[in-house]
């Protein structure tokens, strides 16, 4: 009985179908596109040209200030050690008889320790006297 | 051991450290320039409603945030100077012009009726106030760190904070929002003083009211001071450009239709004319107007003139040449489709960016922005925002208008029902105006709602939600309405939009 009357009643309304229809909870989309793209009251519908330029640090110096605008020196001569990159220096490991540290030499051309005497006579000036 | 005895050295130094004893500190000595401060997930400029509900939604998201606003007050124009205080001097001076001129036919005798404009313009404070005083809790609530100063970009992730106590501080932000709102637009040649010559702040503030008054622009913002001033015994006059009130969004059928019910109120209305200058050297500020076309020319004056031909986006002092930030022609701050300028961990919302300068648009956008941030996803719908003029009766739309679609060359059909067939109307003695709503002929999806009458401000929430939710005329005509009510009439426009009013 009461089946037959849902059954009624939904016929009664199968005629009209309303155009809101429930979709169910709202997700966040699991891929969304992030490229900029123009607002959507923008009198142009149009992003200027240069969008996005600004986007990678290197870019920003391009345009950057900084009492006047920064100085190029990357790839040129007076830009000393910092002007190229690592891998143009050449190999890491030192050519033979060559030593990045003092401590690498044999210990007679290590630095020697300090004895108590001469700490003394360095902390009291003496040691210049 | 040389360690050592530097260690026992220094314990001997700080020996003679007066320790126990308070430390003072010579206020020359005091560091009144930049600090270091941890740095924030999201700092916001501007604490009126894009930026404070920025706020807000970013704390209850999580985030770190700073909110820097100059005020001293948050909510900026819409809760100081904006919408809040119009709001309170608009509903009050319509119940003293009701009581004055409205009351005797509805059986309601009064005696002598005095206007306490101080009084009027306290209670309008203590609205303003109540709720400033909400949003700064809201914000502490939410833990978001309010700093009162001015804020200008030092480097793309460095705000400087000139400290409204005085001293300045800095703040780091992964992200930042820029969100500094408005301001007036002044008139050229016509310095405003918010004495005899204001902007809407200085209409909200008058000691007294102006025998006479001219209003530059009939726009939302010049109507509705026009009303409040009118009311209170104001002879106003409302001047402008355009052949049509109420601004270009406005359908021109409710323009007329509005104009002809504020005339009838004894506001006066020079359309089509143009100001051309203004003198204030004298005891009265005269302008010279002239019709827009030219030919014309005329003398208008006034106690006092209210500027009302627009507002423009507030960036002075930001510091947007600090980090090569452009704004357009108009000032607005340039951004994409996720609020992102073209540096993209600094975004913008409200006014002072793209799209109607309405609060309820800024909060709208300001959630999305936080959303965009933190999930990546935002939404606002362009397409479905709101409009309404608080004058009596109210004026609302939402969507297009008929001369849009017209101009467009986009099909529609329109039906529409006065609120003098609507019994809720009639009881209440208010029947001027009408509901009038826009389809499209052929699959009946709602267009555009177009509401004068009372509380249309109200009823424009249903049309807006049909229309976001993509409803058609006979969705709105099939849904039940309460009787008896306003919102009858809206059902029965909608009834007259696919089919026939039952009433009318």
């Amino acid at each position: 009985m009461f089946a037959a009357t849902r059954v009624l009643r939904a016929a009664a309304h199968a005629e009209r179908v309303p155009s809101i229809k429930f979709l169910g909870r709202r997700t966040i989309p699991a891929s969304v596109d992030h490229t900029p793209k123009p607002h959507p009251a923008s009198p142009t519908h149009s992003l200027p040209s240069n969008w996005g330029s600004s986007t990678t640090f290197s870019a920003y110096r391009q345009h950057a200030q900084q009492h006047g605008p920064l100085r190029k020196t990357i790839g040129r001569e007076q830009a000393g050690i910092g002007g190229s990159p690592g891998a143009a220096l050449g190999p890491v490991k030192p050519t033979e008889g060559l030593y990045f540290d003092r401590n690498e030499l044999p210990a007679r051309f290590r630095r020697q320790p300090l004895t108590e005497a001469e700490i003394e006579a360095i902390e009291t000036g003496c040691g210049f006297a | 051991m040389l360690s050592q005895r530097l260690i026992g050295r220094a314990a001997v130094r700080s020996a003679f450290k007066p320790s126990g004893l308070p430390v003072v500190v010579s206020p020359r000595l005091r560091r009144t320039y930049a600090t270091e401060s941890e740095e924030k997930d999201l700092v916001i400029i501007g604490g009126g409603v894009a930026g404070y509900v920025a706020a807000i939604k970013a704390g209850q998201e999580g985030l770190k945030v700073a909110c820097i606003e100059k005020r001293g007050t948050l909510g900026g124009t819409c809760l100081n100077v904006g919408c809040i205080p119009s709001k309170s001097l608009l509903n009050n001076s319509h119940l003293y012009h009701q009581i004055l001129h409205d009351s005797k036919h509805r059986g309601i005798e009064v005696g002598d009726v005095k206007l306490n404009l101080a009084q009027l313009m306290k209670a309008k404070d203590q609205s303003v106030s109540g709720l400033t005083k909400g949003v700064e809790f809201l914000l502490k609530k939410n833990g978001v760190e309010y700093i009162k100063g001015a804020g200008s970009f030092a480097d793309e992730h460095t705000v400087n904070v000139k400290l409204n106590d005085g001293g300045e501080t800095s703040v780091k932000g992964k992200n930042i929002l820029i969100a500094t709102g408005s301001e007036v637009t002044p008139f050229p040649g016509l310095e405003i003083d918010e004495k005899r010559v204001i902007s809407s702040t200085g209409a909200i503030a008058l000691e007294k009211v102006p025998e006479k008054m001219l209003v530059i622009g009939g726009g939302i913002i010049g109507l509705e001071m026009a009303s409040v001033w009118s009311r209170l015994g104001a002879q106003v006059t409302v001047i402008e450009f355009l052949d049509q009130i109420g601004g270009p969004g406005m359908d021109l059928e409710v323009a007329k239709s509005i104009q002809k019910i504020l005339k009838k109120q004894g506001i006066n209305f020079k359309t089509g004319t143009k100001v051309v200058s203004g003198d204030k050297s004298g005891e009265i500020v005269k302008l010279e107007v002239d019709s827009a076309k030219g030919g014309k020319p005329e003398t208008l004056e006034g106690d006092v003139v209210l500027v009302a031909i627009g507002r423009r986006p507030y960036t002075e002092g930001l510091g947007l040449e600090n980090i090569g930030l452009e704004k357009d022609e108009r000032g607005r701050v340039i951004i994409d489709s996720e609020y992102r300028t073209k540096i993209p961990h600094i975004r913008c919302v409200g006014d002072v960016t793209f799209g109607p300068m309405l609060a309820h648009k800024a909060e709208e956008e300001a959630v999305a922005a936080i959303e965009y941030i933190k999930k990546g996803y935002g939404h606002v719908n362009y397409g479905c925002i709101p409009s309404v003029m608080y004058t009596f009766p109210e004026v609302a739309w939402v969507g297009q208008s008929e001369q849009e679609l017209k101009k467009a060359g986009v099909p529609y059909k329109i039906g529409t029902f006065p609120f003098s067939a609507n019994s809720r109307a009639k009881t209440n003695l208010d029947t001027e105006g009408m509901v009038k709503m826009i389809a499209d002929p052929e699959t009946d999806r709602l267009l555009g709602v177009h509401i004068i009458g009372p509380n249309a401000g109200e009823m424009i929430a249903e049309g807006t939600l049909a229309l976001e939710y993509g409803a058609s005329s006979e969705d709105i005509a099939r849904t039940c309405h309460a009787h008896p009510t306003l919102a009858e009439a809206f059902k029965e426009a909608a009834m007259a939009t696919y089919s026939k009013a039952i009433h009318f």
